[in-house]
C-alpha cells in the first residue's frame, strides 16, 4: 500500500463532545436575551444604552488591555460581552453612562485582566463591578420604578420588606413580571427563569445550583418571619435570581465540583439572609457571592472529590 | 451506603457500523513482522533463526526472563525472513498451513491449566495485554468468588468482542466450563452494554438452565468495561490504589480473551489472529476481519477497500484510548481490536484556550479524581511541591479513559498531561 500518507500522531482522546468555551459563554449570552428584552421593555430605552455602554467599555478595555500587554486579543472568547452584559443588567437607570461605563472597565481591567485573564480571576468580575460601583457612585443603589406602572409606593419591594410595610408591595403577577423599581435585569422574574431553564437544558449548569441558593434564603426567611408571604416576597424581590442564575454560578470564581457549587450556594443563601435582615443595606446579593468567592479555595478544600479508590475502607 | 453515588460516565457516540458485520478472514498477506513485546512484561525472546520453516501455531519466541511475559506462535506459515530483538519476520509461502504436530494440551489438573495458559500465548485481550496465567495464577493463593467477563467494548467503533460473542459462543460456553473446573466461582457474571441486544439475547438463551452464569445488560455508557467502572457496576465493589482484584474473590477476563482460552485448550491453537473491527470516516468498507498477528495495518486497511478519502489519524484500538500509528506498516499485535482511520476533517487537532474552571472533567472522571489539577501541577516549577500534590490527588489512578479530555469545553490535552504527571512520579522513584 502507498505509504505516503501524512498521519497525525496525537494522545488520545480522538473524540470531542464539540463543546467550546465560547459556546458556553454564547450559551450565557443567550440566556441573558430575555432579561434584556424585558429590561428595555419595562425601564425603557435607558436600559438599552447602559447594555450598550457596558459591552462597548469591556471589549474595548480588554482589547486595549491585551494591545498593552502585548497579548493575542482575547474578546473572541465572548467573556467580555458576558461580563458587560451582567453588569448593565445590575444597575438601575438612575446611573448614568459614564459611570457605567467606569464600572465595566474596572470589572474587565482589575478583576479579570490584571489576574491572567478568563479563567483566572478569583472573583465574578460584573459582581466585583457592581460592588465597586455601590461603593463609587450613589446612584447604583437608588431606584426608581419603571414608568410603564402606578405603584402605591416608590421605595423597593425589598425597602418595603424592609420597613414592613406589607400593603406598598406590589402584587405577585407585578413581581414576576417585574413592573416595580430595581436594576434593569434583575426585576422581571420570568425571563430570568427562561434563562435559567435554558443554561440548564444546555448543561451550561446544574439546575439546582441557583435552586440551593434561592431555596436557603427561602427557608431562612421563612423560619425567622414564619410567613410564606414574605418568604416568597423576599426571594422574587433585588438580584436574587439574577445573581443565583447568572453570577453564583460563574465557573471560574466559584468551586469545581458539583458538591462544591451547591455548599457555595447555599453559604450565599445564608450570608443574603443575613445582610437583608440584620444589615443596613437592604440587598445582599452582590455582597454574598463577593464574600463567597473569595471563600471559594476553602470551599473547594472542604468538598474535594474523593477518588473511588480510596473510599470504602 | 459509601458508594450510592453512581460512577460517572460520559456518552460517545457508538459509532458501531460493524456491529452485525460477520467477521472475514482476509487474504493471507505476504509477509508478517511479529513484535516480541505486545503484552506487559519482559518481552519474548525469539528460538528461531533466519531462514527456518515455521508453521501456523509454532513456537517462535519463547517467554523472556521477569516476572510475567508471553511466549508468542507464528501467525502464518513460512520462512523466518528476519529475526531481532524487537521483531521477527516470516514470509509467507502461500498456503497458511496448521503446525501438524499441534493437539489439544493435558487439562486435567490446575497445574495443566495454569500450564495451558502460560504456553497459549494469550494475553488480556480487552487492551490491558497482561499474560492469562498471570492472571489466573491468583486462584492459588485467593478463593474466587466471582468472574467477571467483560463483553462491555464500550469503545466506539469496535465490535470484535460482540463478533466474538455472536459467533463464538460455543467457545464462550466451554471457556466457562473450564473455569468451573480450576476456579471454582460461585458466578459467572457476562457482563454486555445494552446497545448489542444479539449477544445478550444469545448468550442469555445459551445459560438459561445454568444458574451460575449470569448474563448482565449494562447502560451503554463509557467507560463501561473499564475494570473500576465494571467492577462497580456488576459487584458493588471497589478495589483500592494497590489492591490486586483477586483479593476481593473476583477476577475480570474479556470474552474473546475467553473464547481464545477454550480454542486452545480444544485444539493447541495458540493466539494467532485476531478480529480486528476496521472502520472509521476514511475506510471504504468498514468490516470485521480476521487477521494474522503481524499483519501490517496498512494492509488490513487494503482489504476493506482501503481508504474512501486522505486519512488523518490512523487508531489503533478506539479513539478514546487508542494510539494514534505513525506508519501504516505498524502490525496487528496480539491486543488489537480495532484500527480506526479519520479522515483529515475528523483528525483536525482542536486548539486548547484558558482553562474555565469548569469542573467537567472533574464531574466526568469514572474515578473521582481531579485532572485540572494535574495539568496545573505540570506547571509548578518545584518538583517536590510538584510530586506531592499529583501524590496527594492520586494521578497513578488515572487509567487514561480520556472522559475529561472528551467533555473539556477548553480543549485542554488532560490525557496527555496525566500520563505525563505518571511518567514524572516514576522518574522521581527512581
Amino acid at each position: 500500500m502507498a505509504n505516503n500518507y501524512n498521519l497525525i500522531t496525537v494522545s488520545s482522546p480522538h473524540f470531542h463532545n464539540g463543546s467550546s468555551g465560547r459556546r458556553i459563554m454564547l450559551d450565557v449570552i443567550i440566556a441573558l436575551i430575555p432579561a434584556a428584552i424585558a429590561a428595555v421593555v419595562i425601564f425603557g430605552m435607558k436600559s438599552l444604552a447602559l447594555m450598550a455602554t457596558c459591552i462597548i467599555a469591556a471589549i474595548a478595555a480588554e482589547s486595549l488591555f491585551d494591545v498593552i500587554v502585548k497579548k493575542k486579543n482575547t474578546v473572541g472568547d465572548l467573556s467580555a460581552i458576558v461580563t458587560g452584559l451582567l453588569l448593565a443588567l445590575n444597575l438601575g437607570t438612575e446611573v448614568a453612562l459614564w459611570e457605567a461605563a467606569v464600572g465595566s472597565v474596572f470589572a474587565i481591567v482589575f478583576v479579570k485582566c490584571i489576574f491572567g485573564g478568563l479563567g483566572k480571576n478569583f472573583a465574578n468580575p460584573a459582581i466585583t463591578g457592581r460592588v465597586f460601583m455601590i461603593i463609587a457612585f450613589g446612584s447604583v443603589t437608588s431606584f426608581v420604578n419603571p414608568k410603564c406602572v402606578e405603584l402605591v409606593s416608590s421605595a423597593t419591594p425589598l425597602a418595603n420588606l424592609a420597613q414592613g410595610a406589607m400593603d406598598q408591595l406590589p402584587t405577585v403577577g407585578q413581581m414576576l413580571l417585574g413592573l416595580h423599581g430595581g436594576t434593569i435585569g434583575e426585576t422581571c422574574i420570568i425571563a430570568l427563569v427562561l434563562g435559567w431553564v435554558y443554561l440548564s437544558v444546555r448543561k451550561v449548569i446544574k439546575w439546582y445550583v441557583p435552586a440551593a441558593f434561592i431555596a436557603t434564603v427561602f427557608v431562612l426567611f421563612l423560619v425567622f418571619t414564619g410567613s410564606p408571604v414574605v418568604a416568597f416576597y423576599e426571594i422574587l424581590s433585588g438580584g436574587l435570581f439574577l445573581g443565583a442564575i447568572f453570577m453564583a454560578t460563574d465557573y471560574v470564581s466559584t468551586p469545581i465540583t458539583v458538591k462544591g457549587k451547591v455548599v457555595f450556594c447555599i453559604c450565599c443563601g445564608i450570608i443574603t439572609f443575613i445582610i437583608r435582615k440584620f444589615c443596613a443595606l437592604p440587598e445582599g446579593v452582590s455582597f454574598s457571592i463577593l464574600i463567597m468567592n473569595i471563600l471559594t479555595p476553602w470551599v473547594e478544600k472542604l468538598t474535594h472529590n474523593v477518588p473511588l479508590d480510596r473510599r470504602g475502607k | 451506603m459509601l458508594f450510592s453515588k453512581k460512577i460517572s460516565a460520559v456518552h460517545v457516540p457508538h459509532c458501531k457500523s460493524t456491529q452485525d458485520k460477520h467477521s472475514v478472514r482476509i487474504a493471507p498477506p505476504e509477509s508478517v513482522t511479529i513484535p516480541m513485546s505486545m503484552h506487559s512484561g519482559a518481552p519474548a525472546v525469539p528460538v528461531v533463526a533466519v531462514g527456518d520453516h515455521v508453521y501456523i501455531g509454532q513456537l517462535i519466541a519463547k517467554e523472556g526472563e521477569g516476572r510475567v511475559s508471553s511466549p508468542i506462535h507464528a501467525s502464518i506459515s513460512g520462512t523466518v525472513s528476519a529475526v531481532g530483538e524487537k521483531s521477527i519476520s516470516i514470509k509467507s509461502d502461500g498456503k497458511m498451513e496448521i503446525d501438524p504436530q499441534m493437539k489439544a494440551p493435558k487439562l486435567e489438573t490446575l497445574d495443566d491449566f495454569l500450564d495451558g495458559c502460560r504456553k497459549s500465548g494469550i494475553v488480556g485481550l480487552g487492551g490491558a495485554a497482561y499474560p492469562l496465567h498471570g492472571k489466573w495464577e491468583a486462584v492459588r493463593k485467593n478463593k474466587i468468588e466471582t468472574v467477571l467477563i467483560n463483553g462491555a467494548e464500550c469503545e466506539p467503533y469496535c465490535t470484535a468482542d460482540n463478533r466474538t460473542m455472536v459467533e463464538d459462543y460455543d467457545h464462550i460456553k466451554q471457556g466457562i466450563e473450564i473455569l468451573k473446573r480450576f476456579v471454582g466461582a460461585k458466578e459467572y457474571v457476562i457482563g454486555i452494554e445494552a446497545n448489542k441486544p444479539e449477544a445478550i439475547k444469545l448468550l442469555t438463551d445459551l445459560f438459561k438452565d445454568d444458574s451460575s452464569v449470569i448474563v448482565k445488560s449494562l447502560e451503554s455508557v463509557y467507560p463501561q468495561g473499564a475494570k473500576q467502572v465494571l467492577l462497580w457496576n456488576a459487584t458493588g465493589k471497589v478495589v483500592a490504589a494497590g489492591q490486586r482484584l483477586a483479593s476481593l474473590g473476583v477476577i475480570i477476563t474479556n470474552v474473546t480473551t475467553l473464547a481464545k482460552m477454550a480454542l486452545y485448550f480444544e485444539t493447541g491453537m495458540p493466539l494467532v489472529d485476531k478480529c480486528v473491527s476496521v472502520d472509521g470516516s476514511a475506510i471504504k468498507e468498514p468490516k470485521n476481519i480476521i487477521a494474522p498477528i503481524g499483519t501490517s495495518y496498512g494492509y488490513c486497511i487494503e482489504q476493506c477497500g482501503g481508504f474512501s478519502c486522505e486519512p488523518g489519524r490512523v487508531i489503533e484500538g478506539g479513539p478514546m484510548m487508542g494510539r494514534t500509528i505513525a506508519s501504516l506498516d505498524e502490525p496487528v499485535i496480539k491486543a488489537t481490536n480495532g484500527l480506526v482511520a479519520m479522515s483529515q476533517a475528523d483528525s483536525v487537532i482542536l486548539e486548547p484556550t484558558a482553562c474555565l474552571h469548569c469542573g467537567k472533567c472533574v464531574e466526568a472522571c469514572p474515578l473521582d479524581l481531579n485532572p485540572v489539577a494535574y495539568s496545573d501541577a505540570l506547571d509548578i516549577d518545584d518538583e517536590d511541591k510538584r510530586e506531592l500534590i499529583l501524590k496527594k490527588e492520586d494521578v497513578p489512578q488515572c487509567m487514561e479513559c480520556g472522559c475529561c479530555a472528551y467533555v473539556c469545553p477548553a480543549h485542554r490535552p488532560l490525557v496527555a498531561n496525566n500520563r505525563a504527571a505518571k511518567k514524572f512520579l516514576r522518574g522521581r522513584r527512581k
